[in-house]
């Protein structure tokens, strides 16, 4: 597919990102490893007049620890990551989602702050132009309704990134930088539970880095998905726990992952999250697999989660 | 729209060309340098048949911007042949019969070359893992890893 006529621009620093950003008066998007964005442009379903290449900018591309955090540079590959000692002892969960996302190819090429920001996803939206057309333009795309659920005032495209379920079981926190400056935050903030603008960044915002403490845990990440390579979670489980206390994030279903925080975790915890979770889980039927069977899944892949995480302390 | 100088080596050449900013990869090696190698099948980054390796890494060349490039180094299916005489992994697919239509062979193949450049001696698993990154719609990928062990074992 051939892809529409937008500019090119390098930038070798954060400053220069931006300014960018504000000399095409916000019509960019920034790039990063391309793997979400690129087909997002080639369907038309971004269209931006400038396309701003992140990946020359050199303090995106470092892991280093300082005051007790792991600090990950936005621009660092899945795979460089998955490699990374510190990840594979500390953070199971997150070596496992690392794993499992799409295949090798592409976690050398995607990187970890643009799998966090990736697109929701919908069967009736990732679909090019013409298809859209046809069909005519659901909220996500501008229009007033949504083409899956009738009538329905929301819109349910499924958020898909598998890293950030584990980075919220982690309790990891994101640093923004933008027109207005320097923030951070925690990563459940960047939801805004609209499927149509999925993230509260402010216009012109890169994320920069992501922070996880520095505590060793215990911790697993289910997917269910239909061919064990370059596809997106259906369905995402990602517990991890540290001592007695830990988190449970569902995603991969509707805009805005789900977290479940547990406390004096016993026999019983696990049993009583899936139970929750499977009440709280709405799916729709905008993706391969049928809802009723993503929604069965989901207490399923928590108790399989449990299991390895509790079996692994033994 | 004001095109774009852009230089990079393509199997050990350099070559400099001027081209569009929302020209990908594939475009430019397929339409300007004639290497046909690399196949555009699905254009969306799942399939691999437009797999290429830069600077050592397999890229899907179609989610590639040609100005991403600039510096680096390509290497194409059409880059594996030294001196009249083919790599170890195009021989090793002839010989198991790991081709069938063809269409995938060249991202395969690359993808392979990428493992095998990191990884000298890789296990079954670990090349199945790999092979998985691209797609094959007709042949079942038996014969395609048996290609890649055989391959391994030949160039060690």
């Amino acid at each position: 597919m051939i892809l529409p006529k937008f500019e090119y621009k390098k930038a070798e620093n954060i400053a220069k990102a931006i300014a960018f950003y504000e000399r095409y008066n916000g019509k960019v998007r920034y790039l990063a490893g391309g793997t979400d964005l690129i087909p997002l442009v080639k369907l038309r379903l971004s269209t931006p007049m400038a396309i701003i290449d992140l990946k020359g900018i050199e303090e995106l591309k470092a892991i280093s620890h300082q005051g007790g955090w792991l600090l990950i540079g936005a621009n660092v590959t899945l795979f460089e990551l998955k490699n990374n000692d510190t990840v594979r002892e500390y953070f199971p969960a997150l070596y496992e989602s690392l794993d499992a996302t799409s295949c090798e190819t592409l976690q050398m090429r995607g990187t970890i702050g643009g799998n966090i920001l990736q697109d929701t996803r919908c069967l009736l939206y990732n679909q090019s132009l013409e298809w859209r057309t046809a069909r005519g333009f659901c909220f996500k795309m501008g229009g007033e309704t949504c083409n899956v659920v009738p009538n329905a005032r929301a819109c349910f495209s499924n958020y898909c990134s598998d890293n950030a379920l584990s980075l919220m079981a982690l309790s990891a926190s994101v640093k923004l930088a933008g027109p207005q400056g320097e923030r951070k935050m925690r990563l459940e903030k960047i939801f805004s539970g609209d499927g149509r603008n999925p993230f509260t960044l402010m216009p012109g915002e890169v994320l920069t880095e992501i922070l996880i403490p520095m505590k060793r845990s215990k911790g697993a990440y289910k997917k269910l998905r239909v061919r064990d390579s370059i596809d997106y979670p259906l369905l995402g489980v990602a517990v991890s726990i540290k001592g007695n206390t830990g988190k449970v994030c569902v995603g991969g279903i509707g805009p805005t992952p789900l977290v479940y925080n547990l406390k004096n975790i016993n026999d019983s915890t696990f049993k009583d999250v899936a139970e929750k979770a499977y009440s709280d889980a709405r799916p729709v039927s905008n993706t391969t697999l049928s809802p009723d069977y993503r929604k069965k899944m989901v207490s399923v892949l928590i108790q399989r989660a449990s299991k390895k995480v509790l079996q692994e302390g033994k | 729209m004001k095109t774009m100088k852009v230089t990079f080596r393509v199997n050990d050449e350099k070559v400099t060309l001027q081209v569009r900013p929302y020209e990908t990869l594939l475009e430019t090696l397929r339409e300007r340098l004639d290497l046909i190698g690399a196949k555009e099948a699905c254009g969306m980054g799942a399939c691999g048949a437009c797999t290429v390796v830069v600077n050592g890494i397999p890229l899907r060349s179609c989610l590639v911007l040609t100005p991403e490039v600039d510096g680096a180094s390509v290497t194409t299916v059409e880059g594996l042949r030294k001196d009249g005489k083919l790599h170890p992994l195009q021989e090793a697919f002839m010989e198991k019969g790991a081709v069938q239509c063809g269409f995938c062979t060249s991202g395969m193949i690359l993808t392979a070359k990428a493992l095998l450049d990191r990884n000298k001696r890789p296990t079954k698993k670990e090349i199945t893992k790999t092979i998985s990154s691209n797609i094959c719609r007709c042949t079942g990928y038996k014969k395609i890893v048996e290609a890649v062990e055989e391959a391994a074992k030949k160039s060690v």
